[in-house]
């Protein structure tokens, strides 16, 4: 069903480590510095690649504002030291963001526009609140019932999935508790190395004892959200965070988080003139709307569709990264899907590793395309629910 | 003297960071004494961890010592090893170690060379002889030593015991008890060196009592609380509740103190830990620290202990109905005369502890206290007694009552046969307290107040029965109100009303009263003689007249955790929104008129020709809220605890609090964006939030930064009118009327929404919750206008008035006043 002119690889997939919001160790670290280095750090892995050839770069932000406002995409790239030849785009679909930026870079490669592309994420939620510094909400949305779920907050959309999907408090903490362990399991493992660009922290802190400022470098590379530890009894004891008498708490709910990650992508054309290696191939992506006040469901269908456009069947993904923005969410969307969850986020999900909000696109393509050449395996996914009621998911073929 | 001395001590150390000593460092930053705080050097780790760890436990104890968060960050962790020299800043010290005369000195050895020339050293013991602890102190040091003994917690209790050494220099001691008056807030009571010195020493020996009479008359500790309590104007912990809150140990410390050091008192055999005492204390059950002592939580069941069996039984004895008819009788005499005429074993009990308190008090007044009046105000301050032994005795008849204590000494009924003093009974005597002082036994004279300039700033200072209770010349007076001066040109206005709520007669008479004060006055104060400065609104028609005996204290009810004081403030207000017989009858109208009305005088506060400034002491809620908001100045005590409730009862503040909110938010924004401002207003209103101290109302925006915080709430008017004089000194003119205050709009009322429509899908507030809030966010935003859109003072009252009685024809906000008329509590529908 696709007319596109021609293939886009990604031939460069890189991240940061991601830190923990609002106290974690990118607290204080601009995100659109985080973007420069996963920027800088992917054309350094593609020594052969004339930067300059590179058309456009898209990054996608969750609340473009403030360090990551104006064009973060264009600040992030000059930043970077790309050339003032190369343009820069950012774009929104809240949690979607990464993955869109890197759809909608493939996307001008496959129309033979273009044949280089930088596909990337950035979000800082330690120094940009959800929702921003300035929420200002439209009354409309109140005039109808049907749009009062726009106003709701994520949680208590994540309880009004657990309610109408009938998602018990007990495996919501048993997901959560798994998602723990495979991901403590994958950082032992080294899974991540592949992807990590690890990144130094230069703090600035004002010494008032010694009256000088305090300059203090830190290199990390290691993801900072996964909990050893993380047990039943543990979780059990949380209170539930949006609703009194509610079963989404803290523990089965993603980590606020901070990061960026960037991927590039390239044409046939592009991988034979400039002598690169195709890590994976696009294959497509899809997005679908769905209820404000159900927005976790979205995936469930944004996948079936991204699979009928590109005619990949269910049980042909191998590997699928479905963002855990709620184990709420993320079991109503396995269970609807009848998804095998040995399939679904084998080194960990967003309740473990963080959800850098649109960043998490990126970082998480990054995770998918090295992990499946790992592994040797073929089709993997990349799907996430989106605030106010979306789904978007993207396939990759693994080459 | 004066301001100079209190100024003289701009750094202090407390030494040892146990509960008293962090506590009271605390206290100094209140006041805004940095201190360094020391304790010994911890074995590893960090060195100043002990006092470290004291200050950061500071934000963990209910009632709050510090009066801000952020004020922990002034006291300083320092251990006795490395930080010595530190001392040489320090003006003032204050040892607050274990209770050891030997580590006293020792330690005091340690630090006296590096005490500043000039330092005041001072010991916090609560009953160690301070003449020992002088004995070993270096000459230098010996005019330049005393101790003074705060109370547990020193933040809210009153009393601050002062007690020479017997070198002590008096220009020191003026000094230091001039900053502890103006500095620290406390009511000063010089003491005399005797173990416990006064309050514990009565206070303790009316426990001591209670155990030997509930033992004899064979009454339950649960019997004992339900009578001592505040059916006998004691705290509402009494007795046995206040022993486990103070510690066991603590209590079998002192009366160990007693015993070693009081051989020759009369009651010296009663000087004993009971025997079940000594046997929680071995079992490792003190009290609250250790959550068990003499009564101990099962589930969800409260026990106590049997002293009998040792054992802990279910507490579910009770005061007998007919000795709380007795307790109910106002007047002290006809109560003491049924209490001995009932041959109910609690009335015999109380008329037994009664009589031989008394009887103490007499027999050691000239060995512990200069005078009478020291000795009732050390109780009451220290203890939470509303009223002191000796204005009991003479308020109960001074002679008839001698009488009695004197047959039942005879008959051999009271602890001791030491008869009464001759004084008590010489002729003419009818009591101790009069117009020219109170009686000093040592120097058998009539002891009038002090004359240490500091006082000078307390024109109506605490008074003891039998003091005469005026207050100035009136000008102006109804049922509802008086507008009265000192002699000078200041009006002072003070409410007559319960709990001094505000009905339509107070404000009739407060709009009379503006107007003579523009006809003939300087300006006007807000005052009440006693707190609260008023709890709201009562909107039912004329103000219940108060019917207690006013007294300018009301430090019972510091014993009281200031949140559930706060809560109950509420309710209370929600009583006197008498509102739902007016519904019934269909005056809706009348309701509507009276909050014009309401409106009308908080802006004739702030417009009137006249500086008006409102002087808070306790709480300020609701209309109270309002009306200081529309002052030209508020001074506070720091003890303010002010909010806007409305919402507990359904409404939303509708006598200018909304409009007052936006405008400060309009102000803070200074032209930028004003969401940020409206919003932290909107969630104190919304919530119903009180603040906890004078500074955490500043941070809620309810006081002014430059709204002055007073520590010594006798020293209020004095600040209060101070204020005046500078405002009018200045040429006073009313504030410029503002006919362009910029509102949030529908926008922001539409974030406000955003908000509480997840309260409500969440389950944390009802669908009238939503509504109120809604309600409150229209207000609060201009109306249904664009963002940014200008207004005027007017546009925003009449959005109050029309919001708040919208919400009063609601049946939900119906239900909720006559439930909590009904029942006292607050309905959640």
């Amino acid at each position: 069903m696709s007319a596109k002119i021609q293939d886009a690889y990604i031939v460069a997939a890189v991240r940061t480590p991601v830190g923990k919001a609002p106290r974690g160790m990118f607290r204080d670290t601009r995100p659109d510095d985080l973007l420069a280095h996963v920027l800088r750090e992917a054309c350094a892995r593609l020594p052969s690649l004339d930067v300059a050839a590179i058309d456009d770069v898209v990054v996608g932000c969750a609340m473009p504002e403030a360090e990551q406002g104006m064009n973060v995409a264009r600040i992030g790239l000059l930043l970077a030291g790309l050339p003032q030849s190369v343009a820069g785009l950012t774009v929104n679909r809240f949690c979607a963001s990464g993955l869109q930026a890197v759809a909608q870079a493939a996307d001008r490669i496959r129309l033979g526009e273009v044949d280089v592309m930088i596909g990337a994420g950035a979000e800082s939620m330690s120094l940009i609140p959800m929702g921003g510094h300035h929420i200002a909400f439209n009354p409309a949305v109140f005039a109808r019932d049907e749009d009062r779920g726009i106003a709701f907050g994520m949680g208590m959309t994540a309880e009004n999935v657990a309610q109408r999907w009938r998602v018990s408090r007990e495996d919501q903490d048993a997901f959560a508790v798994e998602s723990h362990r495979r991901a403590l399991a994958a950082i032992e493992a080294g899974e991540f190395a592949d992807e990590i660009a690890p990144f130094e922290i230069e703090s600035r802190t004002p010494d008032l004892a010694t009256r000088h400022v305090s300059v203090q470098r830190r290199r990390v590379a290691v993801d900072e959200g996964p909990r050893p530890g993380t047990s039943m009894d543990g979780l059990a004891a949380l209170k539930p965070a949006f609703a009194v008498k509610g079963s989404v708490t803290a523990g089965n709910s993603s980590q606020t988080s901070d990061g960026a990650g960037a991927v590039i992508l390239a044409s046939g054309k592009a991988v034979r003139l400039y002598g690169l290696q195709p890590l994976a191939r696009f294959v497509g992506f899809a997005v679908a709307g769905v209820a404000p006040d159900v927005m976790g469901i979205g995936p469930v269908e944004a996948i079936p569709k991204v699979l009928r456009q590109t005619g990949i069947a269910q049980s042909a993904l191998d590997w699928i990264e479905l963002n855990e923005a709620f184990a709420a969410q993320s079991l109503a969307v396995m269970r609807t899907l009848d998804i095998d969850p040995a399939r679904v986020n084998p080194l960990g999900g967003a309740i473990a590793l963080g959800h850098p909000l649109g960043a998490t696109g990126a970082i998480r393509t990054a995770t998918l395309v090295h992990g499946l050449r790992r592994r040797k395996q073929k089709f993997g996914m990349v799907t996430m629910c989106v605030g106010t009621g979306m789904g978007a998911a993207a396939v990759f073929e693994a080459l | 003297m004066g301001s100079e001395a209190v100024g003289e001590i701009r750094r202090a150390a407390v030494l040892g960071a146990g509960v008293m000593g962090a506590q009271i460092a605390a206290h100094l930053v209140n006041a805004g004494v940095p201190v360094w705080l020391f304790d010994l050097p911890a074995k590893d780790g960090d060195r100043t961890g002990i006092a470290r760890r004291a200050i950061d436990g500071l934000a963990k104890l209910d009632p709050a010592p510090l009066a801000a968060p952020g004020l922990a960050a002034h006291i300083g962790a320092a251990n006795y090893d490395e930080h010595l020299d530190r001392l040489a800043e320090c003006d003032l010290v204050i040892e607050a170690i274990a209770e050891r005369l030997d580590w006293k000195r020792e330690l005091f050895a340690r630090i006296a060379p590096h005490l500043a020339p000039h330092a005041i050293l001072a010991s916090n013991t609560s009953g160690l002889s301070i003449s020992a602890l002088a004995a070993g102190l270096p000459d230098e040091l010996q005019s330049r030593f005393c101790g003074i003994h705060f109370f547990n917690p020193p933040r809210y209790m009153h009393l601050v015991e002062l007690i020479p050494a017997p070198a002590s220099a008096p220009a020191m001691l003026d000094a230091l008890e001039t900053f502890l008056t103006t500095a620290l807030g406390k009511g000063v009571i010089r003491a005399k060196d005797t173990p416990n010195f006064i309050a514990n020493r009565i206070g303790v020996f009316s426990i001591l009592a209670a155990f030997h009479h509930a033992h004899a008359l064979g009454l339950g500790f649960d019997e004992i609380d339900a009578l001592t309590g505040t059916r006998l104007g004691r705290p509402k912990s009494a007795t046995f509740r206040t022993a486990d809150v103070v510690g066991l140990d603590t209590l079998a410390h002192v009366i160990g103190t007693m015993q070693s050091g009081l051989p020759d008192d009369p009651w010296h055999a009663y000087f004993a830990a009971p025997e079940w005492l000594g046997a929680l204390i071995a079992s490792g059950a003190l009290g609250q620290k250790t959550r068990g002592g003499i009564y101990r939580k099962v589930g969800a069941t409260i026990t106590v202990l049997d002293p009998a069996t040792g054992a802990h039984r279910t507490a579910d004895r009770d005061i007998d109905p007919d000795v709380a008819e007795i307790l109910k009788l106002r007047d002290p005499h006809a109560r003491f005369a049924a209490l001995r005429a009932s041959p109910h074993p609690q009335a015999r009990f109380l008329w037994a502890v009664t009589r031989d308190t008394l009887h103490y008090c007499a027999v050691q007044l000239e060995h512990i206290a200069d005078n009478a009046r020291d000795l009732d105000l050390a109780v009451r301050w220290g203890f939470g007694w509303k009223d002191g032994p000796f204005e009991l005795w003479q308020a109960a008849g001074w002679r008839v009552v001698a009488g009695w204590i004197a047959d039942d000494i005879a008959a051999g009924r009271a602890m001791t046969n030491v008869p009464l003093p001759a004084w008590v009974t010489e002729p003419g005597r009818d009591g101790v307290h009069a117009a020219n002082g109170a009686f000093a036994p040592a120097d058998r004279v009539q002891r009038g107040r002090s004359t240490l300039p500091v006082y000078g700033r307390q024109a109506f200072p605490d008074r003891v029965f039998g003091e005469p209770a005026e207050f100035g010349t009136t000008l102006f007076e109804t049922d509802a109100l008086r507008l009265w001066t000192t002699g000078d040109d200041i009006g002072v206005v003070s409410f007559k009303s319960k709990m001094h709520s505000i009905g339509e007669d107070v404000l009739d008479a407060l709009g009379e009263a503006i107007e003579r004060a523009e006809r003939d006055l300087e300006g006007l104060v807000i005052w009440q003689t006693e707190p609260p400065f008023s709890v709201g609104a009562n909107l039912s028609g004329p103000s219940a007249p108060r019917a207690d005996r006013p007294k300018p204290s009301g430090l019972a009810s510091m014993w009281k955790k200031v949140r559930r004081e706060a809560e109950s403030a509420i309710l209370k207000a929600a009583h006197r929104l008498n509102v739902a017989d007016a519904l019934m009858a269909g005056r809706l109208e009348k309701v509507e008129g009276i909050v014009a009305h309401f409106q009308e005088t908080s802006q004739a506060l702030r417009y009137s020709r006249i500086p008006t400034v409102a002087a808070v002491d306790g709480m300020a809620l609701g209309g109270g809220c309002e009306f200081l908001m529309h002052c030209d100045r508020t001074v506070a005590t720091l003890e303010s605890y002010i909010g806007l409730v409305e919402v507990g009862v359904g409404l939303v503040p509708g006598g200018g609090g909304c409009k007052e909110l936006v405008m400060r938010a309009a102000a803070d924004a200074k032209g930028g964006d004003l969401f940020p401002f409206l919003r932290r207003y909107f969630e104190s209103a919304a919530t119903a939030k009180v603040s906890r101290s004078a500074f955490e109302a500043q941070a809620l925006g309810f006081l002014r930064a430059s709204d002055p915080v007073v520590m010594h709430r006798f020293e209020l008017l004095h600040v209060a009118k101070a204020e005046l004089r500078a405002l009018a000194a200045r040429g006073y003119r009313p504030p410029l009327p503002s006919h362009a205050i910029p509102v949030g709009g529908r926008t922001a009322r539409a974030t406000f929404t955003a908000h509480l429509t997840n309260l409500l899908a969440g389950g944390h507030i009802s669908e009238h919750d939503f509504r109120i809030g809604t309600t409150l966010a229209h207000v609060m935003t201009g109306g249904d206008v664009d963002a940014g859109s200008l207004v005027d003072e007017q546009w925003l009252l009449d959005l109050e008035r029309e919001a708040l009685i919208g919400l009063l024809a609601t049946e939900q906000t119906q239900a909720r006043i006559e439930h909590t008329l009904k029942t006292g509590k607050p309905l959640r529908n």
